[in-house]
């Protein structure tokens, strides 16, 4: 029989899967134009790459600030097997994915012996590192400072390019969360509170940690590669850009950081929000404004949107209660 | 004798303090050791020696005819030695019931994607030492001291260990939990648990053990039954300074 929570969690899932599968319906009943609907594809990018993030850094408490490094790897991989060896799309992603995931071993090692503000600003070393390699070394298969364009694209069209976005992170979403419900979730969890305590209940925290930086470099991978596909391009100064990083760590804070649903939320909200701040602010000062409102959300809600969606709802029913 | 846990000549220096010097004894299968001497002795070095939270400068510690030494605190605990803390580490943010769960983990990727939690064994081990049903959604903030102690001991008795070391088990207990643990630990030695027990409550500590074995500056200054270590001379200057 299927728990109340559990039932409870399958109907936020089916209402917010059926929103948005209808989203591109109602953006067309609206009248939206299609460069709102592209607003969302990068949404759903970003919303897959707060997720990596969130599965490394929400729950096991080791922040990471070099996860642009996981996506490049999985966009460089890509673009430069199927743009200059002609490899098709259908093995390049999966090579790609699978080097990133080789990529996150990399990105584990220092997490055996540091841990806190060391082993973020290792992490955010090895971002700076790819974005100098990849300039640097081969520069005839990087592209150097350029990147590379007219990677081959996946899909035509902005609706085609949403509902492969969407599934993407939908089904991304949907084993995490999977992932996360069973006892994997708890350890992962207990790590951040007390890591050591982990290791006196038997557990060997080096498997757990490489699991989730395993499963973490893989959601990164894949969604670094089908940008990547997506975009038709890459630029280093892009993907290895500090705001990028930011923007990713705020997207699953600012969402709520240790759910699923939490760094979907945020990706959504910060997305929108810089779009709907260009034509005011169009230069970088819209990163004050949204830093600004990311201050005020951690003052009032660390947890974030999501929590407080559930404040709002509690506190109705609780009105509703009283009335009745 | 046969022992079940053998430690032999263990040294370890802090920078220039040596915590433990040559220490040596030995524990039974199914044998309860108290383990006293004054604070600073070295009693929960010991114990983080033994459990690998600390590495040895030299020496041996071995489990069932095995040497530790090499292996991590979790291989040491799936070996079936597991230990409590003298301030007591509970996840802050899981229930009580969440804290139990963790300590029933196995230590298979495989089997905790899909193994099912056990929400009966949870409930089994909360009320085993003296948690009511009640009690399993409670968070650690939530719970005085004494509860806190019986919630490390849960959780260590999760792992289903076959040899136990407990840190000051008793300490800001009231006298009914007191009464309460001393209980469960005289359930878990009749069922053949091994324990080495460290505790300044000398009176509740001596029920519960079949021998004591004193230290004091890391090493051994006496061993052997409670009363004959206790009117010991060495040990008599240790604890009260004649």
């Amino acid at each position: 029989m299927i728990s109340k929570p559990l039932l409870r969690s399958l109907i936020i899932w089916a209402i917010f899967i059926i929103g948005m599968l209808l989203l591109p319906k109602i953006f067309a009943l609206l009248g939206f134009s299609k460069g709102n609907l592209r607003t969302l594809i990068q949404a759903c990018y970003l919303a897959i790459f707060a997720m990596s993030w969130d599965f490394i850094s929400g729950r096991t408490g080791y922040i990471s600030f070099g996860h642009p490094f996981l996506v490049g790897i999985g966009a460089y991989t890509t673009a430069i097997l199927s743009y200059r060896f002609d490899v098709p799309v259908m093995y390049s992603i999966p090579i790609a994915v699978i080097v990133t995931m080789i990529g996150g071993t990399l990105f584990f090692l220092p997490a055996l012996r540091i841990k806190g503000s060391y082993f973020a600003l290792v992490t955010l070393a090895f971002m700076e590192l790819m974005y100098q390699l990849v300039q640097v070394i081969r520069p005839d298969l990087t592209g150097g400072t350029r990147g590379i364009s007219g990677i081959e694209t996946l899909t035509r069209g902005a609706v085609n390019g949403y509902y492969l976005a969407v599934s993407l992170m939908l089904v991304i979403a949907f084993v995490l969360w999977a992932i996360l419900k069973t006892r994997i979730g708890t350890a992962l969890s207990a790590i951040a509170m007390n890591e050591e305590s982990v290791k006196g209940s038997g557990l060997s925290t080096t498997k757990l940690k490489l699991f989730a930086f395993m499963v973490s470099a893989c959601v990164a991978g894949i969604g670094g590669a089908f940008l990547a596909h997506y975009n038709g391009s890459i630029a280093p100064r892009a993907l290895f850009d500090i705001n990028f990083l930011f923007t990713i760590i705020v997207a699953a804070l600012i969402g709520g950081s240790s759910t699923i649903i939490g760094p979907m939320i945020g990706a959504f909200f910060l997305t929108l929000l810089l779009e709907k701040l260009r034509p005011w602010l169009p230069g970088a000062e819209r990163y004050f404004v949204y830093g600004g409102i990311a201050l005020l959300l951690y003052m009032y809600q660390p947890k974030g949107l999501y929590a407080i969606f559930w404040q709002v709802v509690d506190r109705f029913r609780t009105r509703r209660g009283g009335q009745s | 004798m046969n022992a079940h846990l053998e430690i032999s000549n263990l040294v370890k220096k802090f920078g220039g303090l040596t915590a433990t010097n040559n220490m040596s004894f030995d524990v039974a299968r199914g044998e309860s050791v108290g383990l006293i001497g004054p604070n600073g002795a070295g009693k929960t070095t010991v114990f983080s020696l033994i459990m690998g939270e600390h590495r040895q400068n030299s020496g041996s510690i071995s489990f069932d005819g095995t040497e530790l030494t090499t292996l991590p605190t979790h291989q040491r605990i799936n070996r079936g030695i597991s230990r409590t803390y003298q301030v007591p580490r509970p996840f802050s943010e899981m229930d009580v019931r969440g804290n139990i769960r963790v300590g029933l983990m196995p230590n298979s990727i495989w089997q905790m994607l899909t193994k099912r939690y056990d929400p009966d064994r949870e409930l089994e081990l909360a009320l085993s030492v003296g948690f009511a049903e009640s009690d399993l959604d409670k968070a650690p903030s939530e719970l005085s001291m004494g509860d806190l102690r019986k919630l490390e001991l849960a959780r260590t008795l999760a792992t289903n260990p076959e040899m136990i070391l407990l840190d000051e088990v008793f300490a800001g207990l009231t006298v009914g939990e007191i009464a309460q643990i001393t209980d469960l630990l005289q359930q878990k030695r009749e069922a053949g648990m091994s324990m080495v027990i460290v505790s300044h409550d000398l009176r509740s500590l001596q029920p519960l053990i079949d021998r004591a074995v004193a230290i004091t500056y890391g090493s051994v200054v006496a061993e052997g039954k409670y009363d004959d270590v206790i009117a010991d001379e060495a040990v008599r200057s240790a604890y009260l300074g004649l």
